[in-house]
């Protein structure tokens, strides 16, 4: 499903106009299916505002713009919400709080139930089961057991299998390797990666971790007071050093590299993943440049 | 949620803000016993009382529509009782024949919509002019003489002041909830009441569990910082009497004085009405 924003804008408290914040301020940006969209910006930017729109979480007031999602339009009052996000899977931060029921299989099951009245038992066993194998656990072993006792990493996997259980085609997620340690987080987008070539089709991240974002993004929007700052490949976006800096960001580490090298005098093409950084790097060795 | 006034507090720099707690808490308990004893149908204590809360108002530097939005939190509880007056007050004669409504149930009625109305105006003027720490603190020094029968005065009043903290987190911690289940296709809108109540497990549970942990990880940063309860503990803000709460104090004993006067020096019986 293809993402088109138009001068799409929103304002927090709109009846009360002694507090009212414009929290996006005609945003256009369209998220093409297949990518793996990275959304960046500091706190306050208006990511959160914006990705919130996109299973209609926040409604598209029909006068502040346009937001097509797919075949949903997102101003239209009587757009389908329930199965728009049966498609537009969404993972908040920290999603292990958001678990409630007695058992993981209960708990992953809710979205499908709700989605889906009369889904027939056998079907929700086998959605379930592939929900929870995907995430990389044990479904035998870990379906019966309560999702409070489990460790934080399972419960944000349990969590994340909650969402996908409808085999949701978008997903969005909100800083979701927050609170990992290390091998939990690469681990983790590992499993982002998996995700994405089945049946999510598109993956947008918005995320303070620039890191994630070069490695794993193709795209990626910079948002700064409620309006789109840049947009591009990493590579394009954080080649624009002042405008970074400006923004009070942070740059990815193989671009920081990429800079300090420069300084001395090696211009290392490539992109901003690890593995094109070393690759451009070893070429430049063979052509004995360095 | 977030529109309703009451207990929200309005920062300013006023004469009223500047007021000890202890004594406002004081004042409005006076201003209430005031509103309550004000003789049936005599509505001119009820204008000294109105000119009482519009003047302190207007000291406080707070806008009026923000004191008047905090009936919205209680307007439902003024229509109520505004119609069990006026259906089954039978006293005085029918408005028109053969009527049901009689014009002293339509009197009380008003009578006690009013009567209701101003005692949470002057409620919620506390509320905006004091934050709630210092609401907190002002009950505790009101609380002390209870120390005598052992009374754990100063944990009471920690306990509100934690709780107090914690109502906009919790709110926070709602509203994320909720959006998490909606996007799991978690429907508050539709079905009986019970389907309704039973969407709210989802949500109730994690706000449980997220409270306990708050709970916990609060009482490990109290402790970490050697909290021991009141025990040798000194206040950072002392609770000292000033002018402007004598001011305070003369004025409100003015108001008093002037409903009584208005009842026709006719106090107690009133109250329990």
């Amino acid at each position: 499903m293809q993402i088109i924003a138009k001068n799409l804008s929103f304002t927090y408290g709109k009846q009360t106009k002694a507090v009212s914040v414009k929290a996006l301020n005609n945003v256009n940006l369209t998220i093409e299916e297949g990518d793996f969209f990275g959304i960046i910006g500091h706190t306050g930017s208006g990511k959160s505002t914006f990705v919130q729109h996109l299973n209609g979480l926040i409604r598209v007031n029909g006068k502040e713009g346009e937001l097509r999602v797919g075949e949903f339009d997102l101003a239209d009052k009587k757009c389908d919400l329930k199965t728009l996000r049966s498609k537009v899977g969404m993972v908040f931060q920290y999603p292990e709080y958001q678990l409630f029921a007695e058992t993981v299989f209960e708990d992953v099951a809710f979205g499908l139930k709700s989605f889906n009245k009369d889904i027939s038992q056998s079907e929700i066993e086998l959605r379930v089961a592939e929900a929870i194998t995907t995430v990389g656990l044990n479904y035998q072993r870990i379906k019966d057991k309560s999702p409070f006792e489990l460790s934080g990493g399972q419960k944000r996997r349990v969590a994340i299998a909650g969402v996908i259980v409808s085999r949701p085609e978008v997903l969005v997620l909100d800083e979701p390797a927050a609170g990992l340690d290390p091998v939990g987080k690469r681990e983790f987008l590992n499993l982002l990666k998996r995700l994405h070539s089945s049946f999510v089709k598109t993956i947008i991240i918005v995320s303070h971790d620039m890191n994630i974002i070069s490695e794993y993004c193709n795209k990626v929007a910079v948002f700064n007071r409620g309006e789109i700052a840049l947009v591009g490949t990493p590579q394009e976006v954080f080649a624009d050093q002042n405008k970074i800096k400006e923004l009070g960001l942070e740059f990815p580490l193989t671009a920081r590299l990429k800079l300090a090298l420069k300084n001395k005098g090696v211009e290392v093409g490539g992109d901003l993943t690890v593995e094109g950084f070393v690759t451009a790097l070893s070429k430049l060795k063979e052509e004995g440049k360095l | 949620m977030r529109e309703v006034t009451f207990g929200q507090y309005f920062p300013s720099n006023s004469f009223v803000h500047k007021m000890n707690a202890s004594i406002k808490i004081l004042i409005v308990i006076a201003y209430i016993v005031a509103v309550f004893s004000v003789k049936q149908f005599h509505f001119l204590g009820f204008g000294i009382c109105l000119a009482f809360v519009i003047t302190v108002t207007a000291v406080a530097k707070v806008p009026f529509l923000k004191v008047l939005k905090s009936l919205k939190a209680i307007i439902f509880f003024i229509v109520f009782s505004a119609v069990l007056q006026l259906f089954f007050n039978k006293s005085g004669t029918p408005l028109w024949e053969g009527g049901f409504i009689t014009d002293e149930g339509l009197k009380s009625a008003i009578f006690v919509s009013v009567k209701v109305s101003l005692v949470v105006l002057g409620a919620s003027i506390l509320t905006l002019t004091t934050s709630p720490i210092e609401l907190a603190d002002g009950i505790e020094v009101l609380l002390y003489p209870l120390k005598i029968v052992r009374f754990p005065v100063h944990e009471f009043a920690l306990i509100m002041s934690i709780a107090l903290r914690f109502i906009p987190t919790l709110m926070e911690e709602t509203d994320r909830i909720i959006k998490a289940q909606k996007a799991r296709g978690a429907d508050f809108d539709s079905g009986n009441l019970f389907k309704r109540a039973k969407a709210l497990i989802p949500v109730l549970i994690p706000l449980l569990v997220s409270s306990f942990r708050s709970a916990d990880e609060l009482a490990d940063a109290m402790d970490a910082r050697c909290y021991a309860g009141s025990k040798n503990r000194t206040k950072f803000k002392k609770s000292v009497i000033t002018w402007r709460d004598l001011i305070g104090l003369i004025i409100t004993a003015g108001l008093v004085v002037a409903v009584v006067y208005c009842n026709g020096f006719y106090i107690f019986p009133a109250v329990f009405l």
